[in-house]
């Protein structure tokens, strides 16, 4: 990743001659730099590196805003794994991942290929696979949660154009998270085609025309050329996806509030209660620690994919 | 934008093929523009239209908008939300451009790993940190009734600042803004130095004015981001007077007993359209920046 972010040449410093002119002039620059810089640095150590730091040591302690507290060692850690709200929570939101991320993935990519296709109307399409993702989660949560309304919503009347029966949606506990689901695919397109269309417009016009040459098909040229081409892109795609669908919580808590029963809690929702309600905020760090190795261990295993799929 | 040339210049022959692949890029559209739709629709209807399942509303009742901002002070909401999305993205053009400027033209020693340090920054997540950040901002010294240490009021919980300062400048903008200025060739700055232009003016009016189209990217971004917040704006505010829209709009929703549809989709359009028309209108800007930091990143 690392590699394609260094543009070498242009950001060395200019080689000056060593006269006491332009010893000053070097020293100046230095200075206007580090000044330019400390807001950014100050912001930053304030309001991210502290807060990383101080999630780690909370998360042994039982600090609650009172004005005593203790440390407990991994004992929030042990507690966690009894909690069958946390437990719940947990589960929802890897099931909520493995099944949003790859169908999202797999959509987006297809639409993205479709529009590569030297199509009329790009700029509609785009701007129609797009707009649910500008628009604030809680305002589509908002329109799907009338769309699912069991009495007149849309859903329903969808439905009943094919003369099915009504359904209950999100006060169903089977149809519940899978509602959710359909709703956390629909607004996440739009940012992955953007940036799969991006990535296609970027493959070696030489190499799938040689390829073509050579009489490969539509299929073979898509597999042996553009696939592993858009791999590192495939990556990027995956690992904000990862990020994105394990913070999910507007959703959720504008169109279930975690419910029926607790079909629907997951992991911010529960940290959210935990610190904000119920003023547990060593537990709720503790949950935080485990999100965050979660989420490793998914980057993890996309990693390991992609590099099985780049070794083929 | 090479493709839109390109389907200009050469329309291909509609095979059966293509007639396949418009009608299925079509269906998509229409699953993606419906639910707005829907919600426009809605908006319009009168409460005893909604008892039933139907498209279309009897009559325009425009009213409806100005009876939902007696409902709730969606009005208010809007304004705030606007302050803080004018408010945040100021902050962060400030802080990120002067930042990335530094990381990409200034000789500092660790240059290199100063900009490491806000890639690896970039991608901690905030809610990651939403525990200890809700600490910090409540201990912010000689704010909120706070005394010099950050103890015994509420910092700047409840507050604008608190509202703004905490997530703006997001480490993304300062590295974005460092990927625009590296281009720019250095002899400018260089030929500015000699006819004796100080640093922060080489800064200002040289370098700054040519990456222009880039910083509204970085705007456009953070206008988004800032309007569309929810998660920080629910734990931080405890008066009506601060809340922003999506905020308002969440705490209406959640009183299903007397849930008014029509006006509840009167204010979710208030929410949406800003940010739809500033889309249709910046449409390049969005998709060259999600192209940057997606390709690059």
């Amino acid at each position: 990743m690392s590699t394609t972010l260094e543009r070498p040449a242009l950001s060395t410093p200019r080689k000056v001659s060593p006269s006491k002119d332009g010893r000053t002039l070097i020293r100046s620059q230095v200075r206007a730099g580090w000044a330019l810089l400390a807001p950014a640095l100050l912001h930053s150590a304030v309001f991210i590196v502290v807060p990383v730091i101080a999630v780690l040591v909370l998360s042994l302690t039982d600090y609650s805003f009172g004005d005593t507290w203790a440390w407990v060692g991994f004992g929030n850690y042990a507690d966690l794994f009894r909690d069958v709200d946390f437990l719940a929570s947990l589960w929802h939101t890897v099931l909520y991942a493995i099944v949003v991320i790859p169908i999202s993935m797999a959509i987006s990519l297809a639409v993205a290929v479709g529009l590569n296709q030297k199509i009329r109307g790009l700029s509609f399409f785009r701007t129609a696979f797009y707009i649910p993702t500008v628009t604030a989660t809680v305002a589509v949560a908002t329109i799907w949660l009338w769309i699912y309304n069991p009495g007149s919503g849309l859903a329903n009347g969808f439905l009943s154009l094919f003369g099915f029966a009504p359904n209950r949606w999100l006060a169903d506990p089977a149809t519940a998270l899978p509602s959710l689901m359909v709703v956390g695919i629909w607004q996440g397109l739009g940012t992955k085609v953007i940036i799969y269309l991006a990535a296609l417009q970027g493959v070696s016009r030489d190499l799938l025309e040689s390829a073509d040459l050579d009489g490969a098909s539509r299929w073979q040229r898509f597999a042996n050329v553009t696939w592993p081409a858009i791999g590192p892109v495939q990556f990027f795609v995956l690992i904000t996806s990862i990020v994105g669908t394990f913070q999910v919580f507007d959703l959720v808590y504008v169109m279930t509030q975690g419910g029926p029963g607790s079909e629907t809690r997951v992991l911010v929702m529960d940290i959210y209660q935990n610190a904000f309600q119920d003023l547990k905020l060593g537990y709720a760090s503790a949950e935080t620690v485990i999100m965050m190795l979660v989420i490793a261990i998914f980057i993890a295993v996309g990693r390991l994919l992609q590099k099985a799929d780049a070794n083929d | 934008m090479t493709s839109l040339t390109v389907a200009a210049s050469k329309p291909p022959v509609l095979r059966p093929g293509r007639i396949v692949l418009y009608v299925v890029l079509t269906v998509g559209a229409i699953l993606m523009i419906t639910p707005f739709v829907w919600m426009l629709l809605t908006a319009f209807k009168s409460n005893l239209e909604i008892a039933k399942f139907g498209w279309l509303p009897s009559e325009l009742r425009w009213h409806n908008f100005v009876e939902a901002m007696q409902t709730a002070p969606f009005l208010r909401y809007f304004r705030n939300s606007l302050f803080i999305a004018v408010g945040e993205t100021a902050f962060t053009l400030a802080v990120c451009t002067t930042a990335g400027y530094a990381l990409a033209k200034l000789p500092i020693r660790g240059g290199k790993t100063l900009l490491n340090y806000f890639i690896v920054l970039l991608l901690v997540p905030f809610q990651i940190i939403l525990v200890p950040l809700f600490l910090i901002v409540k201990s912010i010294p000689l704010f909120g009734g706070n005394n010099i240490l950050g103890q015994g009021g509420i910092g700047w919980l409840n507050s604008w600042w608190g509202l703004i300062i905490p997530l703006g400048a997001a480490p993304l903008f300062t590295f974005l803004a460092r990927q625009f200025y590296v281009s720019l060739p250095d002899q400018l700055a260089q030929a500015a130095r000699v006819d004796g232009l100080g640093e922060f003016g080489i800064f200002w009016r040289i370098m700054t004015p040519l990456v222009k189209p880039a910083l509204i990217t970085i705007a456009v971004f953070q206008i988004e981001a800032a309007w569309n917040g929810f998660l920080w704006p629910l734990m931080i505010t405890t008066s009506d007077d601060m809340r922003p829209l999506q905020l308002g709009l969440a705490i209406f929703s959640q009183n299903p007993a007397e849930i008014q549809w029509p006006y509840l989709m009167a204010g979710t359009a208030l929410a949406t359209l800003p940010m739809i028309v500033l889309f249709v209108f910046a449409q390049k800007r969005f998709v060259e920046g999600m192209a940057n930091v997606g390709i690059k990143g």
